[in-house]
């Protein structure tokens, strides 16, 4: 392998990648992206966005109608998946059932012409790595559902391949185990170094994981980017929509920092081209007593609770505002926090300049 | 079950009992006079299984039955297997569509939901016709071989179906991903996968061949007297006779033993890829 190829692996390059199925809308459409070698990258997006489809196509499970997929500099055109230095983690897990565990994840090796001496030392490694020794010769139908899907990460990580594919690999465990699996497969991920694309709908699990996202609807890339770019500076309305609950107003320019939106003229960081949406997450609007309240103080309305919802860390607010028009805000509930208000309360609510974001409708 | 009320379920179990009567008292008064006495044997005695093994006209039967359920038991497995495997592969669920899922699918069945009557007679007729014109298929074991795989196969591809789509779709690609090349994913997955449908459809197709009389009755020839042919025409030259009542017993008995030989093959593969409940 050359120093130049070295360097690329791990790498995914797609160009203009369109799948179209029977009929004629595309469930992939023209996607382009460089997926950086080691990286962890995520296709979020709703069921039905494509992309399940384009992981199977780096997988090649599919042929992609038009496009190019490079994997570590390599054009991967006419490459049979069982050529492809790629290992795929399936929503089902898909473990053969006639294999116990240790067979199950020594398939890879075996199917490489891996010797049965060297094959065993590989998957032993990797039982103790996932901590899944007790249960080597136990048959896939008789591991729970955690147990299983560590002995299908097992068996796609054990072939050392050059990129980890994995769609929706949690999906069928509880909050729980979930959330443990979260963070044992990121350790794992940053311990071998390896490359891996992970599909999921769940914006939670995107942000917990990821170093970049990118945002999938309807066949095409809505917006890529580092976890807190695609948080905090979404592109779009359904981008800023998708990953958690946001405050989105139409506005026309009043001024280059001035908006005039249904809750009233506010002062906006960036500066202002023409008409448009401003976007405001909950999280980044304060709550006041009304006694707080500074008349003519830009970007501050008054208003009362008419909802609080608990959630444990923080209190979800649904705030009426003087002019008739909704905001939802939240608050911890840590003691930095000013108090916590009850429904009925009079509140004066701020929304600071720098965090009023510009989006596309 | 158990919240059924307890009269509504006493009244079931009545209800099944002349159910089991009427299913099992006649293969069980065939099994009682086959020791039942006879011209030669006075008193209660097995000798009519002893005349059976030193009849030669039985003995040669006995041999075209086990060759034509074996010959046709192993082309109609086979045969059936690819059926299968076409069945799950065009299945209309997964787009296959009326013109290549549903249409062959109806066709493959076919044979099961025709009357065997007029499966036999038609058989009879085509067989006829292309000896008429070419010489070749005159009536015997090759007719029946080739009638016998026509309504073997239907069932053994229903059976590989069904184990097919009991599998998990990924498991192919799975294969694959762990860079099995099509040959590789046939031998160390497709093959051990589907190993105890095609055990359960080669016994099946031969105790279908074996039980058989309908249409082997249409496509024999003068040669080919198969057993229950042999029985059918024994019964209709002097009714029945204890050596008859013998051999059908022995067949109930060679049937059972086929059924629990295909319950203890896989048992073992059932208790595999059952779902047993987490453990810790």
């Amino acid at each position: 392998m050359s120093a130049a190829m070295a360097a690329k692996r791990g790498a995914i390059s797609l160009t203009g990648i369109t799948r179209i199925f029977a009929g004629t809308i595309p469930a992939v459409d023209h996607i382009g992206l460089e997926i950086h070698p080691g990286e962890f990258f995520t296709l979020l997006g709703p069921s039905g966005c494509g992309k399940t489809t384009l992981l199977r196509m780096i997988a090649g499970f599919e042929t992609p109608d038009a496009g190019q997929i490079v994997i570590s500099g390599r054009e991967m055109q006419g490459v049979p998946a069982h050529k492809r230095a790629v290992n795929t983690v399936f929503q089902s897990y898909a473990l053969f059932p006639h294999l116990n565990v240790e067979q199950n994840i020594g398939f890879g090796l075996k199917m490489q012409g891996v010797k049965a001496a060297a094959r065993k030392k590989r998957v032993d490694a990797i039982m103790e790595l996932m901590q899944i020794g007790p249960f080597a010769t136990r048959a896939a139908a008789q591991l729970s559902g955690g147990q299983r899907q560590r002995v299908a990460l097992a068996r796609a990580l054990v072939n050392e391949p050059e990129v980890v594919l994995l769609d929706e690999p949690l999906s069928a465990l509880d909050a729980k185990l979930r959330a443990e699996l979260q963070i044992e497969l990121l350790r794992m991920q940053k311990r071998l170094g390896m490359t891996f694309v992970f599909v999921t709908h769940d914006q939670h699990e995107a942000l917990v994981m990821s170093d970049r996202i990118a945002v999938m609807s309807k066949g095409r890339i809505q917006q890529v980017g580092p976890v807190l770019d695609v948080y905090e500076k979404p592109k779009n309305v359904f981008v800023a929509e998708f990953l958690g609950l946001s405050n989105i107003w139409a506005f026309e320019p009043v001024s280059a920092h001035e908006a005039r939106t249904a809750i009233g003229v506010l002062n906006i960081g960036e500066t202002l081209a023409g008409p448009g949406m401003a976007m405001i997450r909950p999280e980044k609007i304060w709550l006041y007593s009304d006694s707080a309240f500074a008349a003519g103080r830009p970007n501050m309305f008054l208003g009362k609770i008419c909802e609080a919802i608990y959630m444990g860390a923080s209190t979800q607010y649904r705030i009426e505002l003087h002019c008739g028009e909704f905001v939802t805000a939240y608050d911890t509930n840590n003691q930095a926090a000013e108090r916590s208000w009850r429904p009925g309360e009079a509140v004066a609510v701020e929304l600071k300049p720098e965090n009023i974001m510009l989006v596309e409708a | 079950m158990s919240n059924i009320p307890r009269g509504i379920r006493r009244g079931l179990f009545g209800l099944s009992l002349p159910v089991y009567a009427l299913l099992y008292l006649p293969l069980s008064v065939i099994a009682i006079f086959s020791f039942a006495p006879s011209l030669h044997h006075p008193g209660i005695n097995a000798a009519a299984y002893g005349a059976l093994f030193n009849d030669p006209l039985v003995l040669a039967a006995l041999r075209r039955s086990i060759t034509l359920a074996f010959g046709s038991a192993i082309l109609g497995t086979a045969l059936g297997t690819l059926m299968g495997f076409g069945l799950n592969r065009f299945r209309p669920a997964t787009g296959g569509g009326f013109w290549a899922g549903t249409l062959p699918s109806l066709i493959i069945y076919m044979p099961i939901i025709m009357p065997s009557l007029v499966f036999g007679i038609s058989e009879l007729i085509f067989f006829n016709l292309v000896h008429e014109y070419t010489g070749l298929l005159s009536a015997g074991l090759l007719t029946m071989g080739i009638a016998h795989v026509t309504f073997q196969s239907p069932y053994v591809a229903l059976v590989v179906y069904a184990r097919l789509t009991g599998l998990d779709p990924n498991l192919f690609e799975a294969s694959q991903d762990l860079y099995a090349n099509p040959l590789k994913s046939f031998l160390y997955l497709t093959i051990p996968v589907v190993r105890p449908a095609l055990i359960g459809g080669f016994l099946l197709a031969i105790t279908l061949s074996i039980d058989d009389f309908t249409i082997s009755f249409f496509t024999a020839g003068p040669g080919s007297v198969t057993l229950p042919i042999y029985i059918y025409s024994a019964i209709a030259r002097k009714g029945s006779s204890p050596e008859i009542n013998a051999l059908g017993s022995l067949m109930i008995a060679t049937v059972i033993g086929v059924a629990l030989l295909y319950y203890f093959v896989t048992r073992h593969q059932q208790q595999r890829s059952r779902q047993i409940p987490a453990v810790a």
